[in-house]
């Protein structure tokens, strides 16, 4: 519709100044890409395809939408290519083979979760809930479904409804169902009874997925904690389980970053600098290492904001602002980006962003909300705490 | 441009192009649509990833995974075909012809894209250029183009979703001014080609320089019961147009066009029937009002088909109604003086006006079936 390009331009005019700003703040000194030209050699190499994604897998993308059987999995495929690379596009093919099967009616309840996890790997939490309550309506003790919604719930900061619906969980698997549900304790005020009664889980029916799911969880409380040699110890072991997880990547590299690290980190994610998100923490360990590579990687990271931005799109918010705060060094864009990402997302991580770019802008006033979700929900992080006192309310000035 | 200048450009666009390869950052597709508008000439370029035009017309003949410059330039003309039929723009309704230029490409900081020129000529200068892309629909919804739109010194962006039908924009729109122009124009065409209106309100009008006396019409015998009369009428008109045109076209109210559209002919039947047979002789206004109302979805039917450009919605729907009163007000100060000048005039009032109103009621009836059964 119309309409809906319009309120996208809209936003991307509101942000826009801040794209403007980043690409400033680089010293660029202009676009970072250059005049058409014509190759002279007919055998220059242009491009390198990624697997299934060829004119030749046409042919079974074209069978998908008369068979069930085919969607699914390719879906599937091409979700976790887009989670394993970073690349976003493997999120559109994947939605593209959906589409006839939840348009139907009914609607294939495996094929709107499918589309649930998309949405959620594009920050589209609402589009995401909507789609999954859809296929809860449909086949409602979905153990996938509630999963997702447990996720999607927690990012959001709605550890209540992420427990309850973990509880759905039990019936087909119990372990999981606690794992998930301690998960969501661990950010209501209960981290070190989490952790816990998690490392108190018996391991023996749990898939590889889950064992890395836990690890994860288990490194993220220790992390929390102020434990890290143990975090460091979890996060190597979901790592081992599971290379591919951005999430534990980036978490570890954080950790790592925070203790002064640089080297260990590009280490870490050598191979990965795809992925947005790590590419960004990459970035900042070669600025702290003094790396000149580190030029480029900003080049490329204020390229990726940019179109991001002009799309109108929320999915890399907290690593932009996180890029603004630490390499662009504009803690006041930074803060704007921030806390428009605190708006839609409530993990540590973008409390601690927002805390970050708060202070380094002067603007102890702008983390009053997140302060005040901090106490409200008892959320234990000692990466936190001493960003928490600035916005400790001041005894005010004698009334006139 | 120099041609040395331009080596040193493509060496650097090649030493881009691979430290790209090294280390992308991923972005979802996204296409990059320029269009500069100068006068009713459209010159523009469209680029898309390498990558996206393998999906879109197959590259890779030999099917080993890299598409080589030799492979994209195989291609080409069904990529330009491809663009073709994916790509439409349209200046104040009528599609412009593109002509596409030949394959460059382009190095960017995600990949290699692949730059097409065009140029699209269009039958007018466009108050406003209705954009179609739909590249890769139905291959990646996430695809979308970048647009960005330059006329004079004043350049715009949206972002294009190849779901949507089209988007609207008016070139050069920052200065205020010419979107209001363009838009102000299109109400005066508007009410000045579509007959409908001015035939509903001339209905209405004919019988203002007379009055009813024991069953006939006699002539009024000062200008300013005439001219009260026709105010009124041509107020009430207006208000109720006004009213609905802006709740249909800021999307609050809608109602199906043929509805809309029978009853505006029915307005007419009725408002010339009444000149034979009076039944409503002085409370005329009312009946402007009542049928103004749809009128007014009328007019909104063809805002919503120009579209309403971003950003500057509400000053462009005044724009046209401010159009649309300026056309009607012209044309009852062309028509009424005469019509008063003629209204001691026997034939005006025995044969003219009943006559008249007659043709004008059997047209309508025409319409009226048309619209309603066809």
């Amino acid at each position: 519709m119309p309409g809906d390009a319009e309120t996208a331009s809209h936003s991307r005019f509101r942000r826009g100044w801040l794209a403007a700003l980043a690409l400033t703040a680089l010293g660029a000194s202009g676009p970072p890409y250059a005049t058409p030209y014509v190759p002279e050699r007919d055998d220059e190499v242009l491009a390198t395809l990624p697997r299934g994604v060829g004119h030749s897998s046409a042919e079974l993308r074209a069978q998908a939408a008369a068979r069930l059987d085919v969607a699914l999995p390719l879906a599937q495929f091409y979700i976790s290519q887009a989670r394993a690379t970073g690349d976003l596009r493997f999120l559109g093919y994947a939605e593209a083979l959906l589409t006839r099967w939840r348009e139907r009616t009914p609607p294939i309840p495996a094929a709107l979760v499918l589309e649930a996890t998309i949405q959620q790997s594009r920050h589209s939490f609402a589009a995401a809930l909507a789609e999954l309550d859809r296929a809860l309506g449909l086949q409602p003790d979905d153990p996938q479904a509630w999963l997702t919604r447990a996720a999607v719930l927690r990012v959001l900061g709605r550890y209540e409804e992420a427990g309850s619906s973990c509880q759905h969980v039990a019936a087909a698997d119990a372990v999981v169902a606690e794992l998930c549900a301690q998960a969501a304790r661990a950010l209501d005020g209960h981290l070190r009874n989490a952790y816990a009664v998690v490392l108190a889980l018996p391991l023996a029916s749990l898939a590889n997925t889950a064992r890395a799911w836990r690890c994860s969880e288990l490194g993220e409380m220790a992390a929390r904690i102020g434990d890290s040699a143990g975090a460091a110890r979890w996060f190597r072991m979901a790592l081992e389980l599971a290379p591919d997880d951005v999430y534990t990547r980036g978490a570890y590299a954080d950790l790592l970053l925070e203790s002064g690290r640089a080297a260990e980190t590009l280490k870490l994610l050598q191979g990965y600098e795809s992925m947005e998100p790590l590419l960004l923490r990459s970035a900042i360990a070669q600025q702290q290492l003094g790396d000149p590579r580190a030029a480029r990687a900003r080049v490329l990271l204020a390229s990726a904001f940019a179109v991001e931005q002009q799309r109108g799109e929320e999915v890399h918010r907290r690593e932009q602002a996180r890029f603004l705060l630490d390499l662009a060094r504009e803690p006041a864009a930074a803060l704007a980006v921030a806390g428009e990402n605190w708006r839609t997302q409530r993990e540590p991580a973008d409390a601690l962003i927002l805390l970050r770019a708060a202070r380094a802008a002067s603007r102890p006033e702008a983390a009053v909300p997140v302060a005040q979700f901090i106490r409200e929900h008892g959320l234990e992080d000692l990466r936190l705490a001493p960003y928490l006192e600035m916005t400790a309310p001041r005894a005010r000035p004698e009334a006139r | 441009m120099k041609p040395g200048r331009r080596r040193l450009r493509c060496r650097l666009a090649a030493a881009c192009a691979l430290a790209a390869a090294a280390a992308q950052a991923h972005v979802a597709s996204t296409g990059f649509l320029d269009v500069t508008a100068r006068g009713a000439v459209l010159q523009g370029s469209i680029e898309l990833a390498v990558r996206d035009v393998e999906l879109a017309v197959g590259v890779d003949a030999n099917g080993d995974g890299s598409i080589t410059w030799g492979e994209l330039r195989a291609a080409e003309p069904r990529l330009t075909r491809y663009l073709a039929e994916h790509l439409t723009l349209a200046a104040d309704g009528s599609d412009c012809a593109l002509r596409f230029g030949h394959l460059e490409v382009n190095g960017r900081v995600d990949g290699n894209y692949a730059w097409v020129p065009f140029e699209g000529r269009c039958a007018r200068v466009s108050a406003r250029l209705k954009i179609g892309y739909h590249v890769l629909a139905g291959i990646d919804p996430s695809h979308r183009g970048l647009l960005r739109l330059g006329a004079g010194d004043s350049v715009q962006t949206a972002v294009l979703d190849p779901a949507a039908r089209a988007t609207a924009l008016t070139p050069g729109h920052a200065a205020p001014w010419r979107a209001f122009a363009g838009y102000f124009q299109a109400g005066v065409w508007h009410i000045w080609s579509g007959i409908d209106h001015l035939l509903f309100l001339l209905s209405l009008l004919l019988p203002a320089v007379l009055a009813r006396h024991g069953g006939r019409w006699e002539p009024v015998a000062a200008a300013r019961p005439a001219c009260i009369s026709i105010l009124k009428v041509v107020t009430a008109f207006t208000l109720a147009h006004s009213i609905t045109l802006s709740l249909a076209a800021l999307g609050v109210l809608r109602l199906p066009a043929r509805l809309t559209e029978s009853v505006i002919a029915a307005s007419i039947v009725v408002a010339a029937v009444n000149n034979i047979f009076p039944l409503v002789t002085e409370a005329r206004a009312r009946i402007a009002f009542a049928f103004g109302l749809l009128h007014g979805f009328g007019f909104a039917s063809v805002l919503t088909e120009m579209g309403l450009p971003e950003g500057a919605r509400l000053i462009s729907l005044l724009a046209f109604n401010c159009g649309i009163e300026a056309g009607q007000l012209a044309v009852v100060l062309a028509v009424m003086p005469a019509v008063y000048a003629l209204r001691r005039v026997e034939i005006y009032r025995r044969t003219l006006l009943p006559w008249g109103s007659g043709a004008i009621a059997t047209v309508a009836l025409g319409w009226l079936a048309q619209r309603a059964l066809g």
